[in-house]
């Protein structure tokens, strides 16, 4: 099970606190809408369907195959010098993390953009054993030193504002920085450089791993990837076990899949090939290579009909386009993996108990399922999910209470009678063409919404009275 | 865990999982070759902050002066993989009033500008593939505030399938690669695009005409 943070409340309890945030609805709204628009222009002209279609292909093979290409990832990797290690689950990866770091006498790490260490809570143990571990992507030093997790897959810090950023390095560095951002990033830049260079541990994630080639890419924009790689004497890279491609040949087509969908760019200012530790005539780059392979709930999804959510390429594109995320922002999950990605994943791998609200955090309107670059049929787990955690967790009394719905309304004298007597019941809520409070147990659904009455003259009697003619009702009535 | 134990589960997690082909034809992306070489390679590396110049060897010496001196750079570091056209690059670093070293960790931390070659050019992005190696150390791309990379043209190619069909080839003799397009950048705040976080504040690439 993961070893991340404890959910510190329900969707429902968090989404709320979320939306009562001034300003920052329209803050995610409008950095969301320019994903949109840029990833539009990325794939303009060319056949998105096409390469959707052959991403799915190309990721479907790899996870039916991922025994055989993980092995051979691994053999050829060793043949490079590079350590490979598999942890079953997160509390072993933490541990030999903290072991290489314990056998080098290390006390400071740089680190750059990783999701798998989130999942796991890498940050977290490293500091209880007095390591300093700084986060070097701007975006995640930022929410790193406001003590918060990451709100977005690719853009960490997109919740907070200019002011925000201005504020928070100010009160911990002392400064007087003004609310700009080629400012604060050059106060950054400066601050994050000797970390860099007094850095003995360098840890990354992994955007794909080359089977055939024992080597692996991680993108960046800012650079701090290759600092990482480049200048700590140890370089530990952990990556979730599908993060896989066959060889090079797919990262033609994955890489444009993935920045595309994430930033809206052709390619990142950096796409850092890692193929070994330094050689003995080597200038630079580190003595020891390790990779950590991680699994932690992933393989009992493998056959299961959610084997298609370790498709994913972690770019975070769900999120931008997902009615629900745009009001709530990551924080509102509760989860490493916020948005329709999250809301899979998280109860998938963190259990039922934990996160089974997760699913809930979706208008089903399929937004994620039509941008997603690999054709991950997200708002059809959603609703699986939903039954999932259904058959769990509903108790004898709501079994029988749906049963009883159920078999009202298949019959259409007793559906007639219940839309009656509703409308009788309701006289007593509705107010002004609205229900906003329902008594139990419908009070559940207007505690967050306003419920629509019956209307007072039901589609049948309407019928009825136009003689069956079309446009002789007369309108409105509801 | 045993790697076989891992891979074990995993084995028996697929048991049933109907084969899936991958697939032989792959579609042209955004990021494939268009048919037009050194001039989409501009292009598009100038979309990316970047520069890119087109000359000729004699040329070679007034492109670097001019980069170096508009920089203001005392210092540099220049790589052993810019080959042929070491005399060159030196005598205009000379000229420009800055001193050149070869690329040594804290040689790169202090200098201004690091000169390296590159082994090949994609134009459909407008990157440059660099090799980590001991003639070509990757802290010269990365530490000073500018980098020039110096290709031949015959280096340039159309687009990605081309650069991936030779990426596995190019890293049997290095460490580490990595294709660079443009300065370093962030949009992490606002999404406001900041050029020069960690990596080079600018960055410009010398495409050398065959003659």
């Amino acid at each position: 099970m993961s070893a991340g943070e404890e959910r510190r409340g329900t969707f429902a309890e968090l989404s709320h606190v979320q939306l009562e945030k001034p300003g920052l609805r329209r803050a995610i709204g409008s950095a969301m809408d320019r994903f949109v628009v840029n990833r539009a222009n990325a794939f303009a002209g060319a056949d998105l369907e096409a390469m959707r279609r052959t991403g799915e292909a190309i990721r479907a093979h790899t996870v039916a195959n991922l025994d055989r290409y993980l092995a051979q990832f691994a053999d050829a990797a060793a043949a490079r010098g590079t350590k490979v290690f598999f942890a079953g689950d997160g509390a072993e990866a933490v541990d030999y993390v903290r072991g290489v770091i314990r056998r080098h006498g290390a006390t400071r790490v740089a680190k750059g953009k990783s999701m798998a260490s989130e999942e796991i809570g890498l940050n977290h143990a490293l500091e209880a054993d007095g390591v300093d571990v700084v986060e070097t992507d701007l975006g995640e030093y930022i929410v790193q030193i406001a003590h918060e997790p990451p709100s977005h897959i690719i853009v960490p810090a997109i919740h907070k504002t200019r002011d925000d950023v201005a504020d928070l390095f100010n009160d911990v560095h002392r400064t007087h920085l003004p609310a700009d951002p080629p400012e604060l990033t050059r106060f950054a830049r400066e601050l994050l450089r000797d970390r860099f260079l007094a850095a003995e541990v360098g840890i990354t994630g992994v955007n794909f791993a080359v089977a055939d080639a024992g080597a692996f890419v991680v993108v960046t924009n800012e650079g701090n990837g290759r600092m990482c790689s480049t200048l700590p004497k140890v370089h530990v890279a952990l990556m979730g076990m599908e993060r896989i491609v066959p060889s090079f040949r797919e990262l033609a087509l994955m890489l444009p899949l993935l920045t595309g969908s994430a930033t809206g760019q052709r390619v990142t200012a950096y796409l850092n090939v890692v193929g070994g530790p330094r050689s003995a005539d080597d200038v630079d780059g580190p003595e020891e290579l390790h990779v950590v392979v991680l699994d932690n709930g992933r393989s009992k999804l493998l056959g299961t009909e959610y084997r298609s959510v370790l498709h994913c390429i972690r770019c975070g594109a769900c999120q931008n386009v997902c009615p629900v995320y745009r009001q709530v922002g990551g924080h509102g999950y509760g989860a490493v993996y916020g948005g329709p990605i999250g809301a899979v994943l998280t109860p998938l791998l963190d259990g039922f108990e934990r996160a089974g609200d997760l699913p809930n955090a979706s208008s089903l309107c399929a937004a994620c399922t039509d941008v997603c670059p690999v054709r991950i049929p997200l708002h059809e787990h959603l609703l699986s999910l939903r039954r999932d955690v259904a058959r769990e967790r509903a108790g004898a009394a709501e079994r029988s209470a749906f049963r009883t719905w159920s078999g009202v309304w298949s019959r259409a004298w007793s559906y007639r009678l219940a839309a009656r007597l509703g409308r009788v019941g309701q006289v007593m809520f509705a107010r002004g063409g609205r229900i906003r409070r329902a008594p139990f147990p419908l009070s559940r659904w207007t505690s967050g919404r306003d419920l629509p009455p019956i209307a007072s003259r039901t589609f049948r009697e309407r019928w009825k009275r136009g003689g069956g003619r079309p446009g002789n009702g007369s309108a409105g009535g509801s | 865990m045993e790697a076989d134990a891992f891979l074990a589960r995993v084995r028996a997690g697929l048991a049933g999982v109907a084969a899936a082909p991958l697939p032989e034809r792959r579609p042209p992306t955004p990021a494939s070759g268009d048919g037009r070489l050194f001039d989409r390679f501009a292009e598009e590396l100038e979309k990316a902050g970047g520069t890119a110049r087109w000359v000729n060897r004699q040329d070679l010496s007034a492109e670097i002066y001019e980069i170096a001196a508009g920089a203001g750079a005392t210092s540099a570091v220049v790589a052993e993989d810019v080959g042929e056209f070491r005399d060159r690059v030196d005598r205009a670093l000379a000229d420009a009033g800055c001193a050149a070293g070869p690329v040594t960790r804290e040689a790169a931390t202090s200098a201004d500008l690091g000169v390296t070659g590159a082994v090949a050019g994609v134009c459909s992005t407008g990157s440059v593939l660099l090799r980590a190696t001991p003639a070509s150390p990757r802290v010269a791309s990365l530490l000073p505030p500018a980098h020039v990379a110096i290709l031949h043209e015959a280096a340039l190619l159309p687009g990605f399938e081309e650069l991936f069909d030779l990426l596995g080839e190019e890293l049997r003799g290095a460490n580490a690669a990595v294709l660079v397009t443009g300065p370093s950048r962030t949009s992490d705040i606002e999404l406001t695009l900041v050029r020069g976080v960690h990596g080079p504040k600018s960055m410009t690439a010398l495409v050398v005409r065959e003659e």
